[in-house]
């Protein structure tokens, strides 16, 4: 089973370790979070020594994890130690992280699930251009996070979330303060259908986010499968889940626009959207799988 | 309209956006390179060249290099020289990597010596450089002798024991650049170099066994000068800093954002050209450390050589000394230094800041070794890791119209992500083992990322520096055997 990875980029001082934070404080996961160094979100804690890889147990039984080795080593070596649900990269603030989201697709044991991008709004405001680094941490991101909004004022706002947009269309962009925007942190770990997300009830989640779920037997036309996904409404965030096909059974991650595969033994397909405001898509989301079932 | 349309051509190899291009620009942009080179460059590389070109206190031109490609704030192949009492220094300009460099290193083995042997000495090579992201080297430090190491660079390790007296006379600095202060560092780049020495790394650093086909010698009299011979056997390596180096640039960036609008009023455009006046306090703290940067990659390669002598030692059974293994040059990419230029008749002190881009300082330049008065300095060309790379020499002429600086490599055409789209790592080593290149890498998917399809081609780039006058070529060398991170 492939671990999926998160990856989390951003600017010097954008809110990367503020957001780890709230993530490990909000998800109830078992996640490995993997450093350049231990920055302030593990402190006083005894550091457990590997080959590859320094480890701080965190509460709540995640890790916080600093390279000595190479990363697929590293990854490998946490894997085997931890086994942690999930792995998470806070990538430097001055780097271009489109290697590292290139170098994670050739390692075996895991896979991408998402790149989130926090953005420092104040930082955008204050200077006319944005950098080429930055400029490439923003187009690599499936969610933006334009951070720090309390120090703009509405206009500005307006304007950073304008040249966001204009260097990345597909993300889905969250306007937060201290990376704090109502979120529900959930959103992010979309990878595995699991019973705890299948049971997602808007009613427990913040009001702006709704999920729908579908299960049905039979193959799926793969063109079908894909021509529906991508012409999802865009309020629907993430689809994910186990689909059918027949050359296989698979378990598929929809994320901004970015829609994956990967080999899963499932017998049966099954559709969660998440977004905000989707109930009412509800039905014809029905017409539409009924549509992309395979005549055999 | 495109900025392209507004380059004026200079001559065949020197391009110039006007001052009067954009109302904030202090001094016009220069590009060196053939009109090939110049259509291929992205246009974010000419906005970067214009925006570093309203920086307080530069002078002349911002150049940019045949190989320029965009980068953190500067292009990569960006050189821009500020006054050093007037002027800012900017992290954005010297590159993380600080002191990422090339080292050339000579042995007095042929191809018929080394070729049957190729895989032994590659496989050695691989086991005793650590090489990949995090790697650690075979150097146990203590926090107090890390400091010592980033004051004193490269002569550290040659009084401890990895290399000869000779050796610091062929690096720039004699290895060691002066005024390196380590109370300047933070804990955590102590910590995140002090394991360091004496690695590869990853990206673009790689070590490769070389040979000159006596075809590829297109200056005799000075191959000859520099011990070059016909079928001659080289090693040259590419490495730097590591996450040290890294760790000196984001500590100061931070601060930098923090002052320099507030403390010095210094507006710029994007904030990825953070800076402060070389004077201040902010400036000389900086200065100081990223020269701890410049010590440390001093030192990287020095205890690397100390590990290629070891293995060829080794494999051929004879003393290092008998086999030749003598240093041509070291020569620094990402870096600023305070230099004397001679600006409008007037002699004056500038701060150089070279990122992607190598010193070359023609014949007679103060501070070169005695072998090379005649000749100039020595400049290291690594291509990429399939084509081949370059030894020419500095010219009185990149004295007078680039404050000595010339290209550094062959410069990305493509992202990495592309590379990687277009190309399998694997099938690659394959490839180049069939055309006589023995690969050894920890990480196939940075092979991918480094083929020479994804680079200029480095005659073009070399070309377009010796046909502007920058560097005069010598020899260029091929592959035959190459480890990488």
């Amino acid at each position: 089973m492939k671990i999926p990875v998160i990856v989390i980029s951003g600017f010097l001082g954008a809110g990367k370790t503020t957001f780890l934070r709230r993530l490990i404080s909000s998800v109830k996961k078992k996640l490995a979070i993997i450093m350049n160094e231990f920055g302030e979100v593990a402190i006083d804690a005894e550091v457990i020594k590997g080959k590859a890889v320094n480890m701080i147990e965190l509460t709540g039984g995640c890790v916080c994890c600093s390279l000595t080795g190479e990363l697929e080593y590293a990854i490998n070596e946490i894997i085997e130690k931890v086994k942690p649900e999930y792995i998470l990269i806070e990538t430097t603030g001055i780097a271009e992280p489109d290697s590292l989201i290139y170098n994670l697709e050739n390692i075996p044991s895991v896979v991408l699930d998402n790149v989130i991008t926090i953005v420092d709004c104040d930082g955008i405001a204050r200077f006319p251009e944005i950098g080429y680094t930055q400029r490439v941490q923003i187009e690599s991101a499936d969610f933006i996070l334009l951070n720090k909004i309390d120090l703009v004022n509405e206009e500005q706002l307006k304007e950073v979330e304008n040249k966001v947009r204009s260097i990345n269309e597909r993300a889905l962009i969250f306007k937060t303060k201290f990376c704090n925007g109502n979120l529900d942190y959930n959103l992010f770990f979309g990878y595995f259908i699991d019973k705890e997300s299948v049971k997602l009830n808007p009613s427990e989640h913040t009001e702006e986010f709704e999920s729908l779920y579908f299960d049905f037997e039979g193959k799926v036309n793969r063109e079908e499968f894909e021509k529906f996904i991508s012409n999802l409404p865009r309020d629907i965030y993430r689809a994910k889940g186990n689909v059918i096909f027949k050359d296989g059974k698979y378990i598929f991650n929809y994320v901004a626009g970015r829609l994956s595969y990967d080999e899963f033994d499932y017998n049966k397909n099954r559709f969660l959207f998440v977004g905000k405001n989707i109930k009412k898509f509800e039905n014809n989301l029905k017409n539409s799988i009924k549509k992309i079932l395979q005549n055999e | 309209m495109s900025i392209l349309a507004h380059i004026k051509k200079v001559n065949d190899y020197v391009w110039e956006i006007p001052k009067e291009f954009r109302k904030d620009m202090r001094v016009p942009v220069r590009i060196y390179a053939s009109q090939k080179l110049l259509n291929e460059m992205d246009e974010m590389v000419f906005t970067q060249a214009i925006n570093v070109s309203t920086l307080p206190g530069i002078l002349r031109y911002s150049y940019v290099m045949p190989d320029g490609h965009s980068g953190y704030g500067f292009p990569i192949g960006g050189v821009a020289a500020t006054d050093a009492e007037t002027g800012v220094i900017s992290p954005g300009g010297i590159g993380f990597d600080i002191n990422c460099g090339m080292r050339l290193v000579l042995t007095n083995l042929t191809i018929n010596d080394v070729r049957p042997r190729i895989k032994e000495i590659v496989d050695l090579l691989f086991q005793r450089i650590p090489a990949g992201v995090g790697s650690t080297g075979f150097l146990k430090l203590t926090t107090s002798q890390f400091k010592e190491v980033v004051e004193q660079g490269a002569k550290w390790c040659v009084e401890n024991g990895y290399g000869w007296e000779e050796d610091l006379e062929y690096i720039e600095e004699k290895g060691c650049i002066e005024g390196a202060d380590s109370s300047k560092i933070s804990p955590k780049a102590i910590q995140r170099g002090i394991d360091q020495v004496g690695t590869l790394g990853s990206g673009n650093h790689y070590l490769e066994v070389q040979w000159v086909k006596p075809e590829n010698i297109v200056d005799h009299e000075a191959a000859k000068k520099i011990g070059i011979f016909e079928d001659q056997i080289v090693i040259m390596y590419h490495c730097g800093s590591r996450g040290f180096g890294h760790q000196v640039a984001t500590d100061y960036l931070q601060i930098f954002l923090n002052v320099m609008e507030r403390k010095y009023s210094i507006k710029i455009l994007d904030r990825e050209l953070a800076c402060a006046p070389f004077s201040s306090k902010e400036g000389q703290d900086y200065f100081a450390a990223m020269k701890c940067g410049i010590n440390m990659s001093f030192a990287n390669r020095q205890v690397i050589l100390h590990r290629v002598r070891e293995v060829f030692s080794k494999v051929f059974k004879t003393e290092p000394e008998k086999l030749g293994l003598k240093v041509v040059f070291d020569v620094a990419h990402n870096t600023a230094k305070l230099e004397e230029h001679v600006i409008d008749g007037k002699r004056m002190k500038v701060l150089v800041h070279r990122k992607g881009a190598t010193r070359a300082f023609g014949p007679n330049a103060p501070g070169l070794p005695q072998k090379y008065m005649e000749l100039g300095q020595p400049v290291i060309i690594g291509g990429s890791m399939e084509t081949g790379s370059y030894l020419l020499l500095g010219t009185q002429k990149a004295m007078e119209e680039t404050f000595g600086t010339t290209c550094h490599g062959s410069g990305r055409t493509m992202s990495r992500t592309k590379a990687k789209k277009l190309v399998r790592g694997e099938d690659l080593v394959k490839d180049m083992e069939k055309r006589g290149i023995y690969v050894r890498t920890v990480s196939y998917s940075g092979v991918a990322e480094e083929a020479g399809f994804a680079y200029k081609n480095i005659d073009e780039v070399v070309d377009a520096v010796a046909m502007a006058g920058l560097s005069k070529k010598v020899v260029r060398f091929i592959p035959i055997g190459n480890i990488k991170g």
